[in-house]
């Protein structure tokens, strides 16, 4: 295999952030499609799952005919992109409103720190370990060279990504500061306590596959996590992988923890005064925050781009077994499209914690158990690994 | 002969110049019928009612007696056939389901032991349609109310409705303030009643019961009845710097501008056009909302 | 070195959770309520005055409008109070099919504020689960008069046309399937820890009170005093019914959404029987064409699904409409308790607290 050259692998690298940023933009309308049609399914609630340009073609039909047979045509999926593509459109075409005694550079500041934080985040991520895929001979300047399976396969690539996505609450906050109203004002202290609250409990969560991996590096603790641990870290993963989830709902300001934009309290809390695409820029950071969140999540413990979870890959599907021993980014995707779909239906589900409430379920309940959590890692580390 | 490309532009009558203020007095919209009777139901009312209808009819059909005697002795003087004897009568029976109440004689025990701890601080007691009313004396209602809510007989724990009506024609008061109290534990109702001249400000019942506080206000903004020792005596539901009291019978109740004009009649658009031309002399611009 | 201050911040009139217009000027330490005065009157339209200068009957069209939830309620005690001022006896079959149409509505209004109260606390699905079967009522309210919502379902004197045909098998559909929804709707709050955490304990407001503020209706029964108009005062058909008044003594957030949860299954328990023992015979008294009122004052009060509501009409000898026309809004009384509730809690506590009021401003201002 020939060596790039300097050059060549910053094309690489260039080309790595555009298939990033492509797969990033390509599952964040999805993941908000699919949110809409979750949630219409879930609630019963028609409008959501069955707009549609017309009534041509084969859905048309279909749909003709299943009315006529006394039933709700809910079941073709293609229905409700139109609303989706409108979405997108009003977001774009949107008058930008800025309140008159906003200050105009930290609030134009805001949307951005959150974007960007969101999705440098990716730098780090690995979909799978070593090579993604190799160019063609063919290929012009880069041909022949292969292509990892993450931006940067930094040694402390988990360092990195709790740091950037810590940047975040800063857009969240600057906007409650900057937009100059009572209402954002609350959100974005609400969000920053709550924030910074629940970084603690999410890293000392993260801590306990660092011990057992003991590595910070992306790929290398996905595939620790995944094939090289005893039966006895199946408890740690497990304890941990509920509350890493916990407080990555917290984190990313979803129900039942979405204080900052309490809807029924704060009327829309920090971005309460944002229109157009700043505000888009923050629906964007939501949805790509869960998004990788979604991705640790099913790195760290539910096995990456291998099949099993928590560590059963290792156990159970010896390496040597054709499709599924194999990690493939498949696996990775699937494992995120999955837990994106645990965001909505919990959103679905249950009601939002009072804010006192959350504080008090991070800060008694989710950094005690993370702790004991992390010691029992420990402990394993100390006498199974 | 007219030029065909100039176009024709109706008369516009002349608008009254200076500034308009509208004479809501000649508007014919805005005539106010006052009320000619005072509408207070009460039992001795309805008894002196009864008493001189009675004594209408009974005068009527004396003189129809009188006015037949007079015309027997005049057909006898005259030879002619004797005229019918008159019948008297009697009331038409209606058959519907309507039988209105009347104000009968208080017999409930909690009217007459009210009115026997109120001695001459009551004024009237009766009962009508199933309801108790107790009318006290206006200086007295706050000590009513206590006893209503604090004797052991009675009982009455909530004070569910409170409101007033404005009685323009009456003499010696203008407004009536009802209290309607719920006992829970005894299920019964009681309507306490007062008679308040113009200017006069009853004892607030917020004390004895803090449910008067909102009924109070509404009753100040829609009255005008100020109650004494009320902890916030503002106007609930009109803004604060409303003029007038709407419930008062001698309140219009077409409101100012453009409904002044009857746009039904208005076919060509000419009273429109009359009120818009009033409404630049007043410098209103009607048609856009002024800009910042 | 440091300085305190509170934070004043206006809740509404255009806000999310307050149901309409309602403004509530709440002062803040940090989240904590310290303050808080509801304003209302954003939707006053003068209803009253409005009575007063139309006849007894156009006064229907009003009551309507007022707490549009709970069109039916509003609408019988409008036309018992008139009933009562003129002394009109009104036939048996009208008073069951009145408390009928009333027991749905009372569903119907029941699951508004459920939907409602819980998308406030953050449960979105019930929202929607709830307008399903809201659906089905509105429907019924549509058979029966050809409106939905703002319904004018009876006449002074009894209801304007018998049941149309088909009605009853709508009834049925409905009721076979509402306990069902109930249970639905249960699984997703009754045991939810979130949803316990939220109400439990919040917006406490006691016994005495409550009494004393004149709060009634869901709310007073779920402070452990059993006070049910149509049980203590009976009117239409109550007397004949057999139910039972639903009481908590927790007097919090979480027994007003049992005491309503429990009262829905008594509505379909009375709307069965109403359905079981339905009278024959005409639905409108006899009346003369032209109705004139007396020297008369009434007040009235039946229970609407908010509370009591009163009506307090003057009659004028021989006028055809009301001298007095008042409305004893429940929910006016009833949102005078906000501050007792609200004070003191958190500001996420001041929209459960206004969600479990069940208030609707169009009665408030009116």
């Amino acid at each position: 295999m020939p060596t790039p050259t300097l050059t060549q692998s910053i094309v690489i690298t260039l080309i790595q952030c555009l298939l990033v940023v492509i797969f990033v933009f390509v599952v964040v309308p999805l993941t908000v499609f699919a949110e809409r049609k979750v949630l219409g399914h879930l609630q019963q609630r028609l409008g959501s799952t069955r707009v549609a340009s017309g009534h041509v073609g084969f859905s048309g039909w279909m749909n003709r005919r299943m009315w006529k047979m006394g039933r709700v045509p809910v079941l073709s999926y293609w229905r409700g992109i139109p609303g989706l593509v409108g979405d997108v459109l009003k977001l774009i075409l949107k008058e930008d409103i800025m309140p008159a005694k906003a200050d105009k550079f930290v609030f134009f500041l805001a949307p951005s720190i959150s974007m960007v934080a969101a999705i440098i985040v990716f730098a780090a991520i690995s979909f799978v370990p070593g090579t993604f895929f190799t160019f063609p001979a063919w290929f012009p300047f880069v041909g022949g060279l292969p292509v990892s399976g993450g931006i940067a396969d930094i040694n402390v690539g988990l360092l990195w990504i709790l740091g950037v996505a810590t940047v975040g609450v800063y857009g969240i906050v600057l906007a409650g500061w900057s937009s100059n109203s009572k209402y954002p004002l609350l959100g974005g202290l609400r969000s920053a306590a709550q924030m910074v609250s629940y970084e603690v409990p999410l890293a000392l969560s993260l801590l306990a596959p660092v011990v057992l991996s003991a590595s910070l590096n992306f790929g290398e603790m996905s595939a620790r996590m995944a094939t090289g641990m005893p039966a006895w870290a199946l408890v740690p993963q497990v304890i941990g992988f509920l509350l890493y989830l916990t407080c990555g709902f917290a984190e990313t300001n979803r129900l039942p923890f979405d204080m900052p934009e309490a809807e029924n309290e704060l009327v829309a809390g920090f971005h309460t005064e944002y229109s157009g695409m700043k505000f888009g820029f923050f629906y964007l950071a939501e949805y790509i925050n869960m998004t990788v969140v979604a991705a640790l999540a099913s790195a760290f413990f539910l096995g990456g781009p291998w099949l099993l979870p928590f560590g059963l890959q290792g156990l159970l599907i010896p390496a040597s077994i054709p499709f599924i021993g194999q990690p493939h980014a498949i696996f990775f995707v699937a494992k995120i499209v999955f837990l994106l779909f645990t965001y909505i239906w919990v959103r679905g589900t249950i009601p939002r914690y009072r804010y006192d409430q959350v504080m008090a379920v991070g800060w008694k309940y989710l950094i005690p158990m993370a702790l004991i959590n992390l010691l029992l890692a420990a402990a394993i580390r100390c006498f199974a690994v | 002969m007219a030029e065909p490309n100039v176009p024709q532009t109706p008369e516009v009558p002349e608008a009254p110049a200076g500034p308009y203020v509208y004479d809501y007095k000649a508007a014919p919209f805005r005539q106010i019928a006052m009320p000619k009777t005072v509408p207070l139901p009460s039992r001795q009312t309805y008894l002196a009612e009864q008493k001189a209808a009675a004594e209408a009819d009974e005068a009527k059909w004396q003189k129809t007696l009188a006015d037949f005697e007079t015309a027997k002795t005049k057909a006898e003087a005259e030879g002619k056939d004797a005229p019918k004897p008159p019948v008297r009568p009697v009331p038409r029976k209606d058959d519907n389901d309507l039988k209105t109440p009347v104000p009968e004689e208080a017999q409930d025990p909690d009217l007459l032991k009210l009115q026997a701890l109120l001695g001459d601080k009551a004024e009237e007691i009766f009962e009508q349609a199933g309801e108790l009313v107790c009318q006290v004396k206006k200086e007295a209602i706050l000590e009513a109310l206590a006893l209503c809510r604090d004797e052991a007989a009675l009982k009455y724990e909530m004070l569910a409705d409170q409101s007033g009506t404005h009685y323009p024609a009456a003499n010696g008061f203008a407004y009536s303030v009802v209290y309607h109290l719920t006992s829970i534990s005894r299920r019964k109702r009681l309507r306490l009643r007062i008679l308040v001249p113009e200017g006069f400000a009853p004892e607030s019942a917020c004390p004895l019961y803090p449910s008067a506080n909102w009924m109070e206000r509404e009753i100040y903004d829609m009255l005008g009845i100020r109650f004494a020792n009320h902890p916030d005596m503002t106007r609930i539901l009109c803004p604060e710097d409303w003029e007038g009291y709407p419930l008062r019978k001698d309140y219009p109740t077409v409101g100012w501008g453009q409904r002044d004009i009857s746009f039904r009649e208005d076919r060509g658009g000419m009273l429109e056009r009359i009120a818009l031309q009033k409404a630049g002399q007043l410098g209103i611009n009607l048609k856009q909302p002024k800009a910042d | 070195m440091f300085k305190n201050e509170e934070m004043e911040i206006n809740l509404g009139p255009q806000h999310p959770s307050t149901h309409g217009v309602l403004r509530v000027k709440l002062r803040l330490d940090g989240e904590t309520v310290t303050h808080c005065r509801p304003m209302i009157g954003y939707l006053h339209r003068g209803v009253e005055k409005i009575c007063e200068n139309q006849s007894f009957f156009q006064g229907q069209v009003w009551t309507d409008r007022m707490d549009y939830c709970s069109a039916v309620a509003n609408n019988l005690g409008w036309a018992e109070a008139n009933e009562k001022l003129f002394g009109i006896t009104v036939p048996r079959r009208a008073h069951y099919i009145r408390t009928l149409l009333n027991e749905f509505n009372r569903i119907a209004s029941h699951l508004i504020w459920l939907g409602t109260h819980a998308m406030d606390i953050g449960a979105l699905t019930v929202f929607l689960y709830a307008f399903r079967e809201r659906e089905d009522v509105l429907d019924i309210n549509e058979a029966f008069c050809g409106s939905r919502l703002t319904t004018t379902a009876f006449r002074i004197g009894g209801l304007r046309e018998d049941l149309p045909p088909g009605f009853e098998k709508m009834v049925h559909k409905f009721l076979a399937k509402f306990s069902d929804c109930l249970e639905e709707y249960e699984n997703l709050l009754t045991e939810n820890r979130i949803w316990k955490k939220r109400t439990v304990g919040v917006a406490r407001l006691n016994a005495e009170d409550a009494i004393a503020l004149g709060v009634t209706g869901p709310m007073l029964r779920a402070a452990g005093v059993a006070y049910d108009i149509r049980k203590a005062f009976p009117y239409a058909a109550y007397s004949e019914m057999d139910f039972e008044v639903p009481t908590r003594t927790e007097a919090d957030t979480y027994a007003r959404y049992q005491v309503r949860m429990a009262e829905m299954r008594q509505s379909a328990r009375i709307i069965q029987q109403c359905m079981d023992g339905m009278p024959e015979g005409p639905v409108m008294a006899k009346l003369p064409k032209i109705l004139r009122s007396e020297v008369n004052e009434v007040y009235h009060a039946t229970e609407s699904p908010k509370g009591e509501i009163g009506y307090y009409l003057v009659g004028e000898k021989g006028s055809l409409n009301p001298y007095r026309f008042h409305v004893r809004a429940p929910g006016f009384i009833n949102l005078q308790s906000l501050p007792k509730m609200a004070e003191g809690g958190l500001i996420a506590d001041v929209v459960a607290a206004i969600g479990s009021l069940d208030i609707v401003l169009g009665e408030i201002d009116r």
